[in-house]
């Protein structure tokens, strides 16, 4: 590293710039001026924003008032779905994946077919999905009428019914991106580790629990971090499924902060949540940073 | 995998790195500056003539998509033609999408010059500065209260002043299937609480296991607004501080819908419009829902019945609502742009009578003694028509409802609460976000 | 043993090849059907009759400009992304090559936002897009998002793994920053900035929240947004929506189909040390 402090200078802030005017107008002063919104009474319509201090957090801490139930119900919601889908879709993919590590005529081909969920985004994947579920009409509750089963689940208007089909619409629509990664993480461990651990004698799991899955452990991390972000930000899925039913069960703390901010345009309100939100988002990243960092997944370079 | 929405995903790939946020921030205030209060020039001072500026395109926002739109397009063009120097740009959105959009919209120098909107949302948007007062435009186009049923020219105005030009009044309706009646030999469509019932058995017994479904979302609230009055309560205290469903009235309504799902004429857990398009495909026999929904069924031809919804309680009444048009602060700020929307509003309400083929009764009283009306579907609603309950014009409270008591309604009817806990939740919560906006758009 | 198993894996992915086409497939079918038989049950597989009057209404109507959408989030996506990787990039190449005052600062200042969830943007953004008269515009789609820490982190840590020499021995030929970044860093890079544009293109493809409230006007929605919109609009009338989304569907699937290898083996690196 060069002693010469400033060598560089005018041309550096010059390759910075772009960069920094976006992400001070649109990261920084954001960040500030949530914080200031979330100290007022701010309606976008309305020329007048008090400000009111705590008030707006105090709404949301204070189980007597008004806001405090469906706040905290949303938080529930955004809980219960990251409890449930995080996992399948750290587990299923990688299952896809291995089945898929090996070279086999029309691989590619169902590598594709898997991650083209993805690509066609929410809104269609969930406008399908509803039609798909709808109780009454559904394919879905149809075929199951056939083979025996209970026809007339209400997939989107029922608990837990509604957490089923939420967190297995969002498997199907997001597996072959974890699966494609997975895919590659596993084509990246060395043959060497493999051969070396049939030699000493290694059974099939033996070696999966061995080799496979620690060689693994950075991508899975990434892939656990990105999923748990996405899935705590969960919001195409209920609006466009479930919206939010039943009696906003299936609402989320991103969908009621929209609601509350931008539907109903009480965004000091809005910002208030958004923040606790944000707090609980973070303890949650460091919490998994902290067990990946204790089994040895990271290198710091 | 969805990626986190404003940047994209949040994550280091290698490794975790503390950091202390330092750094200048510059701490932006955005002091709130007045949005749309708009200069107001156009306001006031329309004496009826016909519009004689220059040419120009007015933008026109509706939420009619449903069987009502084709009809609305079509008043549309006819203006059109009869005026050679306004175009009208129609923009339909649904409702909900439309209320959200509007006061933004407004805001950002989008919005529309014209448009419709329900009676009871003009006190909101007035109090948002969105709409301007249209008392010279009534004047001018003679409209007084004699012309209208009391009950809908009176909301139009908040604060004193006219924000509304009534176009419709609408209601909802008990529509039945007529087949389903000739097969279970009932001959005339129930008309109070025991008939009904009368009605729903003998359906049974001929065969439709659940004759009538009962809904659990939109349009059930419509329901349990039209039995509480028919029970005697009210919503609503007039001066918005307070709701007040949750007393024996509401108790009595919200029961009613429940037990029709405890005798099994209702299945447990309808999905949204499932009820309805169950009564398309002849699932079932009876449903209550809006007048709008004439002109679809009308497509759809089913052999369909429409009649005054049963009296339930102790006397008729029943839910309603009206279409009003409103010009926006962003067309008053241009003379011209202000009176051609004045002119496009003032012969679209003349044309109340045609707009009776959306399914729709039209508010002039004089537009329902034509022919257009009496011989359509809704005039059967007939008495009805005198006993229709408007929600009284709050501010607000088209944003305080659907958290309040859609949710009360909702859990009533799915029977997750006891109707009374399910009422009094929803009117403590929304008694007290009424006060809250009482202090929000009071001043 | 090795047959069985074969058969085995083959079994399985073809069960979950049918898992994932039928949905779509069913879609199609449903599109043209008439309204009321896109809600009968059992459900038919083969319209009868068979009629595109849902594709007539979506594609005639004012209010579905449903190809206009997708060229809107094409050109949003595209636009964001290019925007992404132009802003990342540069910024990236000064915080890993270029000596100045406040370098560890900054940098930390970027990677501290990694860990910010966007929700917290959500809101004020808003409140600034539509100070800036921009809500209703493709710019509020492509410019508050383009600022992307991810992209600095990741191509910072790219361009700091590259060999120096190329560059020093620029240096000593006498060229200049600028000329050493676009002549030698920048051609040796284009793996990384090709994964990193591949991504921002998906999210910003993919965003829906932000759209949906920010995007009112049929001409300026995206696909998300509008296909939001069409829902709400015809919440019964099924072979509406099925027939929007189909149309939303298919150029993305062409597209995917011509770029699948590329988007596929982007995302792929995108979880791989180096």
């Amino acid at each position: 590293m060069s002693a010469v402090g400033r060598r560089d200078g005018v041309v550096a802030w010059l390759f910075l710039a772009p960069y920094l005017v976006l992400f001070g107008g649109f990261v920084l002063l954001p960040i500030v001026l949530g914080l200031w919104i979330s100290l007022h009474n701010w309606d976008f319509t309305l020329p007048g924003k008090p400000f009111v201090g705590l008030d707006n957090y105090a709404n949301l801490l204070d189980p007597g008032s008004v806001a405090f139930d469906p706040f905290w119900d949303s938080m529930k919601a955004t809980g219960i779905f990251t409890l449930f889908s995080v996992p399948l879709l750290i587990v299923i993919p990688l299952a896809v994946a291995m089945v898929m590590n090996a070279k086999f005529p029309g691989r590619n081909l169902f590598r594709a077919v898997y991650f083209a969920p993805y690509v066609l985004g929410v809104a269609v994947v969930g406008v399908m999905w509803r039609f798909l579920l709808d109780r009454n009409i559904g394919a879905v509750n149809s075929y199951l009428g056939a083979i025996g089963l209970p026809d007339d689940i209400a997939w989107l208007s029922s608990i837990p019914a509604a957490w089923v089909a939420l967190v297995g619409v969002t498997v199907w629509w997001t597996l072959g991106f974890n699966a494609v990664i997975y895919i590659a993480g596993l084509q990246d461990i060395p043959r060497e580790l493999y051969e070396a651990a049939r030699i000493d004698g290694a059974g099939r799991w033996a070696i999966i629990w061995n080799v496979t899955l620690p060689s693994l452990r950075p991508v899975t991390m990434f892939v656990t971090v990105v999923t748990l972000i996405a899935s705590a930000n969960m919001f195409g899925q209920s609006f466009i499924m479930t919206n939010g039913a039943p009696a906003q069960e299936t609402r989320t703390a991103i969908f009621y902060i929209a609601e509350t901010g931008l539907q109903n345009f009480q965004m000091g309100q809005a910002a208030a949540a958004s923040w606790i939100l944000t707090v609980a988002l973070m303890a949650l990243s460091l919490v998994v940073f902290a067990v990946f960092r204790a089994r040895g997944a990271l290198d710091v370079s | 995998m969805r990626h986190p929405t404003l940047t994209s995903s949040a994550l280091s790939r290698r490794g975790f790195i503390a950091v202390t946020a330092g750094g200048l921030l510059v701490a932006g205030c955005g002091g709130g500056q007045g949005p749309g209060g708009g200069s107001e020039e156009g306001v006031g001072g329309f004496s009826g003539d016909a519009y004689a500026g220059p040419a120009l395109t007015l933008a026109y926002w509706n939420g009619f998509t449903g069987g009502d739109g084709p009809a609305m397009q079509a008043l549309v063009k006819s203006f059109v033609s009869d005026h050679d120097n306004i175009d009208v740009e129609n923009n339909t959105v649904e409702w909900l999408d439309f209320y959200q959009r509007l006061p933004a919209a407004a805001q950002a120098g989008k919005g529309p010059d014209v448009g419709v909107m329900h009676l009871d949302q003009l006190a909101t948007n007035a109090a948002r500065g969105v709409i301007v007062p249209l008392d010279d435009l009534a004047e001018s186009l003679s409209l007084s209260e004699g012309d209208f049923t009391e009950s809908v020219w009176g909301p139009g105005i908040y604060e004193d002043q006219r924000y509304g030009i009534p176009l419709d009044v609408h209601t909802i309706a008990m529509y039945y299937n007529q087949e389903h009646f000739d097969k279970a030999g009932i001959s005339e469509p129930p008309t109070d609480a025991a008939s009904l019932d009368e009605a729903c058995q003998a359906l049974q017994a001929a065969g439709y296991q659940t004759p009538m479904w009962m809904p659990n979302q939109w349009p059930a609230h419509l329901m349990f607004l039209s039995l509480l009055w028919q029970f005697g309560g009210e919503p609503y205290a007039e001066d918005g501080s307070a709701a007040t469903y949750d007393d024996d009235a509401g108790v009595q309504a919200l029961t009613w819908m429940r037990e029709q799902v405890e005798k099994g004429y209702s299945p447990d857990n309808v999905d949204i419009d499932a009820q309805y398009i169950a009564f398309k495909n002849g699932e079932n026999s009876i449903t209550w829902d809006g007048i709008w929904q004439i002109l679809d069924l009308e497509s759809a031809g089913l052999p369909y019945g429409i009649a005054p919804i049963p009296v339930i309680g102790d006397e008729q009444a029943a839910w309603a609502n009206s279409h009003h048009f409103f010009m926006t602060s962003q067309a008053a700020e241009d003379e011209d742009r202000a009176n051609a929307s004045k002119t496009f509003i003032g012969w679209m309400s003349d044309q109340s009578s045609a707009w009776a083929e959306a399914g729709m009764i039209p508010a002039r009283n004089s537009a329902r003694e034509g022919s257009e009306f009496t011989d359509s579907p809704q005039a059967s609603l007939g008495d009805q028509i005198n006993a229709l309950h408007f929600l009284p014009p709050v501010p607000g409270l088209g944003d305080v409802q659907p958290q309040t008591l859609e949710i009360g309604v909702n859990e009533g009817v799915l029977g997750r609460r006891s109707p009374e806990d399910a009422l009094s939740a929803a009117a403590s919560n929304a008694t007290e976000l009424m006060e809250q906006n009482l202090e929000r758009f009071g001043a | 043993m090795k047959g069985a198993l074969k058969v085995l894996r083959y079994a399985v992915l073809v069960a979950l090849t049918l898992l994932f086409i039928s949905p779509l497939l069913f879609m199609l079918v449903t599109s043209f059907k008439t309204s009321g038989e896109a809600v009968q049950t059992p459900p038919t597989w083969w319209p009868d009759p068979f009629t595109t009057q849902a594709y007539e209404r979506i594609l005639n109507a004012a209010d579905t400009p449903v190809l206009r959408w997708f060229f809107n989030s094409l050109i949003a996506a595209t636009a964001n992304a290019a925007l992404v990787v132009t802003t990342a990039a540069l910024a990236a190449y000064a915080l890993a090559r270029l000596e100045f005052r406040g370098k560890r600062v900054i940098f930390a200042l970027i990677v501290s936002t990694l860990f910010v969830p966007p929700v917290i943007l959500v809101i004020p953004n808003y409140e600034i897009v539509g100070r800036l008269y921009w809500l209703d515009t493709l710019l509020a789609i492509i410019v508050p998002t383009a600022a992307s820490a991810f992209g600095v982190f990741f191509l910072r840590q790219f361009f700091a793994q590259l060999p120096r020499e190329l560059e020093e021995s620029a240096r000593l030929d006498g060229a200049n920053r600028w000329q050493i970044f676009f002549r030698i860093v920048l051609p040796l890079s284009k793996p990384a900035l090709a994964t990193l544009a591949l991504l921002s293109f998906l999210t910003n493809w993919n965003d829906f929240l932000w759209p949906v409230y920010v995007l009112f006007s049929p001409e300026t929605q995206t696909l998300q947004a509008g296909l939001s919109t069409l829902q709400s609009a015809n919440s019964v009338r099924y072979d509406l929506l099925m027939a929007g989304a189909v149309v939303a569907s298919i150029p993305v699937l062409l597209l995917y189909l011509i770029a699948q290898r590329f988007v596929i083996e982007g995302v792929s690196r995108s979880g791989l040390k180096g």
